[in-house]
């Protein structure tokens, strides 16, 4: 419906739509409005191949957002009053008031403060390494840094059960050394941070080396070669030329990354669940999202806190796009980065020195 | 990481020799890191409580596998629920039929999208493969409770369809649709196609399709493996229906199950669910996205530019 209504107002916007092109009569018709007709069939087409998509877009999307919107909006029903009416900003308040509501996002920075730069130095570290190593073994060990990735969600968490086990994993003299010999023992709010940077990067950075071994990629020859000529050796290459080029590969990698924590949400929740509860219940902000919803069934502040949520990875998300170098709508993949840095500017100056 | 970086210092100093062997010696330790504990799992699974009570199941639990520790592990999970238990097939099944009524979906909303934004020139495009980008680039689970609550007003929560249709909603499909027709399909092609007086949506059918098997394989890949993996939608949608679980929540399920984490529930069981019976569903659970990782192999070899920016 939404569909054939852009499409309407598209076509109306057009002013040589206004009359078909038939009804000039004996006339031909002239170039512009020939054009315009073409063009017309074109948006037409298009909101035909996009009408799928566009569906599920509203559906799974748009309309889910307006929705929360319009609930948050709600008062919540009580046992005293069963009835639901508008009830303005109150679920926020509510929620911003709620004592768990400081602390998920307290939890949140701490794991970042502590996650986000061992992951950002963790990749580039990886893709160097790797990119340093052309042929069969650097291809072979990319692959092997990528399979932990692969196990994804449930498999993962699974996987970390084995090793948290303070009897039978591998690492357990870590945890026995920490005194601990039950999972009680081991996953303490104080260890929480750490546990779930060390299963967030075993998981997560296999998928970015790839990523960012793709921008590395990109780097065309003969900047390599020419820093080579002028006498670099590995590291200073690394440090000089490829680290500068792959910049908004790594600048997608931590704001992604950064996304991601905000809705963090099936580590703690089953941490909690395999620690007989030792850690809160809500430690993340969907956790108490979650809470809300299906403990306190109170939809307006669950839709409330979900959309202060989407508001926070909405703005991450804009800078992601629109500033990343990216996702520059057209040049996507013809120009890998979006201005040429000083080292590759310097590193042609040097080539044509050498020409 | 900091000692990668130290040591990587070295590889100048001292010509690429010493170098060289520094890079290949601290690359072959952290794939070890990334390994062992895969392979310990792996073995976990096919290893006995019995053998970890005692302290018998060797280094990496290599030492406890056996087959007739998978037929018991194997008889503990599928006895796993009401009367003859059952209910981890019937997850497995659920979740093959989301997962792959989710792909199929993607697959007929992403393909034609991606080529209408790529290739044809309308009003809005910009602004809705803006909305699509930062869909693409929004991790998916800020938008669960939002949906729960549109599935709870049309009273579909505990079904499995909402969830499938849900999963059809691929942004990442359609962003690598559009780079796909982007990079194979040049303008001229289409402007041929009209010139011979094909209608836009013939072109697409005839020249742009027949083209596109390799964003077909990547999308339909990439989708089902995250439909797959899924856990919190399926969470809120599908907790309701213990039938109706797909295996992700599922295996939250055995695990809650477990006598190691919960030993009141455990205690009302037929079956003893212990970590090698967790580890076994677990292997389980991840053969269907193996074969899945197989198959589309030379597809993901040659969209390796294509898969570079992933999220």
């Amino acid at each position: 419906m939404t569909n054939q209504l852009l499409e309407d107002r598209s076509a109306a916007g057009t002013p040589a739509n206004d009359s078909a092109p038939r009804s000039t009569g004996a006339k031909p018709p002239s170039r512009r409005k020939r054009a315009a007709w073409l063009h017309r069939d074109e948006t037409v087409g298009a909101w035909i191949l996009l009408a799928p998509y566009t569906v599920l877009f509203l559906v799974a999307a748009a309309i889910p957002i307006g929705y929360a919107f319009v609930i948050s909006m709600q008062k919540a029903p009580t046992l005293v009053n069963p009835k639901s009416g508008f009830g303005g900003f109150d679920s926020f308040v509510t929620v911003v008031s709620d004592y768990r509501f400081w602390s998920t996002f307290v939890n949140i920075f701490t794991l970042m403060a502590i996650w986000l730069p061992i992951m950002i130095i963790g990749i580039v570290a990886l893709a160097l390494l790797i990119h340093a190593s052309p042929g069969r073994f650097g291809g072979a060990m990319r692959f092997v840094y990528y399979i932990p990735g692969a196990l994804g969600g449930i498999a993962n968490f699974v996987l970390w059960v084995y090793l948290i086990d303070p009897v039978n994993s591998p690492i357990a003299f870590l945890w026995q050394g920490m005194g601990a010999s039950t999972y009680k023992e081991v996953i303490t709010p104080g260890n929480m941070p750490f546990i779930l940077t060390a299963m967030l990067f075993f998981q997560g950075v296999g998928t970015w080396i790839v990523v960012v071994n793709g921008g590395l990629n990109g780097i065309s020859d003969e900047v390599m070669e020419a820093a080579k000529l002028d006498g670099a050796n590995a590291w200073q290459l690394a440090w000089h030329v490829k680290l500068p080029l792959i910049r908004p590969w790594v600048g997608y990698a931590a704001l992604m990354n950064l996304a991601y924590g905000f809705q963090l949400f099936l580590e703690p929740y089953l941490l909690r669940q395999i620690s007989s509860g030792s850690v809160v219940a809500e430690w993340a902000p969907t956790q108490l999202g979650y809470a809300f919803a299906f403990t306190n069934r109170n939809f307006p502040a669950a839709a409330a806190l979900s959309i202060i949520l989407l508001v926070i990875t909405l703005a991450i998300g804009l800078v992601i796009v629109t500033r990343s170098g990216l996702f520059g709508d057209e040049r996507v993949r013809t120009e890998k980065a979006p201005k040429k840095s000083r080292a590759e500017r310097r590193a042609e100056a040097k080539k044509e020195q050498f020409a | 990481m900091s000692a990668t970086r130290e040591e990587h210092r070295t590889v100048g100093s001292s010509r690429w020799n010493a170098g060289r062997i520094t890079r290949i010696v601290v690359m072959v330790i952290v794939a070890a890191a990334f390994l062992l504990p895969i392979i310990g799992f792996i073995a976990l699974a096919f290893g006995s409580q019995e053998n970890i009570e005692n302290g018998t199941s060797g280094f990496l639990n290599l030492a406890g596998i056996s087959w007739d520790n998978i037929v018991y592990s194997w008889n503990q999970i599928t006895g796993f629920g009401p009367g003859d238990g059952g209910l981890f097939q019937q997850w497995m099944l659920n979740s093959v039929i989301v997962a792959v009524g989710g792909a199929a979906l993607a697959l007929i909303a992403a393909v034609p999208a991606g080529y209408a934004f790529a290739r044809l020139r309308f009003r809005f495009r910009k602004t809705f493969l803006m909305a699509t980008l930062l869909a693409m680039v929004m991790p998916n689970t800020v938008l669960v409770i939002p949906i729960f609550l549109e599935v709870n007003a049309i009273n579909a929560v505990g079904q499995l369809w909402p969830v499938a249709v849900i999963m059809g909603f691929f942004p990442f499909g359609v962003y690598l649709s559009y780079i796909h027709f982007m990079t194979t399909m040049p303008h001229e092609l289409v402007e041929a196609a009209r010139i011979d007086g094909l209608g836009e949506i013939r072109t697409f059918f005839l020249i742009g399709l027949p083209i596109s098997k390799q964003a077909v394989a990547l999308v339909a890949f990439f989708s089902f493996v995250a439909n797959w993996t899924n856990f919190f939608l399926p969470l809120a949608l599908l907790t309701s229906s213990q039938q109706n679980k797909t295996i992700s929540i599922g295996i939250q399920e055995l695990i809650g199950a477990s006598p190691l984490f919960n030993a009141t529930v455990a205690a009302g069981l037929d079956v003893k669910l212990y970590l090698p019976q967790l580890a076994l569903a677990t292997v389980i659970s991840m053969i269907p996205l193996l074969a899945m990782f197989i198959g589309a192999q030379r597809f993901l070899v040659r969209g390796q530019t294509i898969g570079a920016v992933k999220g």
